[in-house]
């Protein structure tokens, strides 16, 4: 929408974390979206299943597939975008730029991956990531020279689920908890020598 | 000599206590996470992780209930919460609820009826026996006091206990003229509550984890329960609420030894040797549980006692009464 520092810190956590904990929810529905027939999700069928969510912006309903649904470095994917108005239910007809964002901890890592235009209702963009990674994927397209900014996370790889900041915490929690075993009754000397000391 | 072994288990008994909130809130996230996954039928689309968090929560689950969504009799954080069919919320958001939407709920107020009565009667009890955040600041001061050990200069600096009462009528007034609700956001029991289920659910923290690591921060190197003492908006509500308490610590003199230990392990810096409970305390039972005679107890009373001098079987005491012995004794021989 547009590049307002805070807008961007606040699509870059709030988004990923609403869409990440829809994910799972989401995934039944992917291929029922917009009249699409249903694929088998079986990992072996010829469309792997797929990660998708769906948005709603300004006066478009928007889809974002992403196949495979898991995808891996080296790997090639796809992703699958459909942007509908709304209200009449038409298709947008215009250019659709993919970006790729770096969404590690202070990294500022972005890159565009390709200008789209629409194929049959669809915009499609394929890639290839060198690196395992967590990543947003943002479609960039202009209506009536309104700027659209939407950003959908995608995560490349098997991650490990101890982040920065999460480990920073559990640090601090062990560090606390340790010493408190640590100083097992001594914690009780050692508050009454406290209070000795803070009264003279 | 029952009851006095009781009660001396009550402090481990309140660890315990907190220990199973935080449990619970730890335990409700993953619980919303596994819920999600079976409304979804997503199980062959988990990743290895997912599906291992799946497969813990359906044994964990399995034994307490047939179907996961009734894991939904359980739900919320301290904050605010649904507990088999009731709810309770803490009355702070009541009071922010109120003031930022300007309107008056009854329903809504009706869910903090119980932690009113249950504070009007035994005052900051949430701040001892229920508050998630009492846990990791009662671990924090142990570990300021291990960091003193290792030579860490810590300071027990004392500050005005009304501060508090001040940041909840400032928070009041800013949540009733901007209808933002900013107490919440201050609070640290609401905080602790969310931010465990945003680093669980949503894989991720918001700025209070800040906030909090710094009230943790000031408690270590500048005043012992420093926030809960002096800042926190909600420990001043149930501190008003339980102004009047009935269920209040009072000390036996007859039987106190004046060793002071009961004023040394007070988190909230009160002096119970010399009878100075007030509305601050929050009935942790740490002082009973230390208390080498039993002198301290739990009465039905709505006031605290006026000092009653130094305890009797203390050396000031002693020494007092054998001196006046000797007096006495001294005039009648020189009689």
């Amino acid at each position: 929408m547009n590049n307002l520092p805070c807008l961007t810190a606040l699509r870059r956590i709030v988004l990923p974390s609403v869409m990440l904990s829809c994910l799972s929810y989401q995934s039944v529905f992917a291929h029922h979206v917009l009249g699409r027939p249903a694929y088998s999700l079986n990992e072996d069928s010829n469309t792997p299943p797929s990660m998708a969510v769906e948005t709603q912006i300004g006066d478009f309903f928007i889809t974002y597939m992403v196949f495979p649904a898991f995808p891996k470095s080296a790997q090639p994917g796809r992703i699958n975008l459909y942007i509908q108005g709304i209200d009449e239910g038409r298709y947008f007809n215009d250019k659709v730029t993919f970006l790729v964002i770096d969404d590690a901890f202070f990294s500022d890592r972005q890159e565009v991956i390709g200008t789209q235009d629409i194929d049959d209702g669809v915009y499609r963009q394929g890639f290839v990531f060198k690196e395992d990674g967590e990543y947003l994927i943002r479609a960039h397209f202009e209506d009536n020279e309104v700027p659209y900014d939407i950003d959908f996370p995608l995560q490349v790889g098997e991650l490990s689920p101890v982040k920065p900041l999460v480990a920073t915490v559990l640090v601090l929690l062990f560090t606390i908890v340790g010493s408190n075993l640590l100083m097992g009754k001594r914690a009780q000397l050692a508050k009454f020598r406290a209070h000795r000391k803070s009264e003279t | 000599m029952m009851k006095y072994l009781f009660m001396r288990q009550l402090n481990k008994q309140r660890l315990c206590c907190l220990s199973l909130v935080f449990l619970i809130l730890i335990f409700l996230p993953f619980a919303s996470i596994y819920q999600n996954y079976t409304a979804a039928h997503a199980y062959d689309l988990l990743n290895s992780e997912e599906k291992f968090l799946y497969d813990v929560m359906q044994t964990l689950t399995e034994p307490l209930v047939s179907d996961p969504v009734q894991l939904d009799a359980l739900k919320g954080t301290t904050w605010s919460a649904r507990i088999g069919g009731y709810k309770i919320s803490d009355p702070l958001a009541v009071v922010s609820q109120s003031f930022a939407s300007w309107s008056w709920n009854p329903s809504f107020a009706a869910t903090a009826l119980i932690p009113l009565l249950v504070s009007l009667l035994a005052g900051r009890i949430f701040c001892g026996w229920i508050c998630p955040a009492t846990l990791l600041y009662e671990l924090n001061t142990n570990f300021a006091l291990f960091l003193n050990k290792l030579g860490v200069p810590i300071h027990r600096w004392h500050f005005d206990r009304r501060l508090k009462y001040g940041v909840l009528i400032s928070g009041t007034l800013i949540t009733m003229l901007s209808g933002l609700m900013i107490l919440p956001a201050i609070y640290p029991p609401a905080i602790v509550g969310r931010e465990i289920y945003y680093a669980i659910a949503l894989d991720g923290f918001s700025i209070s984890t800040i906030f909090f690591v710094l009230t943790m921060m000031a408690d270590t190197f500048i005043a012992r329960r420093g926030f809960c003492r002096y800042l926190c908006p909600g420990g001043a509500l149930y501190s008003l609420l339980g102004r009047y308490r009935l269920l209040r610590i009072q000390r036996k003199v007859s039987v106190c030894n004046d060793c002071q230990r009961c004023d040394s392990i007070c988190e909230f810096g009160l002096e119970p040797m010399s009878d100075q409970f007030g509305q601050e305390c929050n009935n942790c039972t740490a002082c009973i549980a230390i208390c080498p005679t039993d002198s301290l107890q739990f009465h039905w009373t709505p006031v605290d006692q006026p000092y009653q001098g130094p305890g009797h079987q203390g050396r000031q005491y002693v020494a007092a009464n054998t001196d006046l012995i000797a007096t006495d004794t001294r005039s009648s021989c020189c009689e």
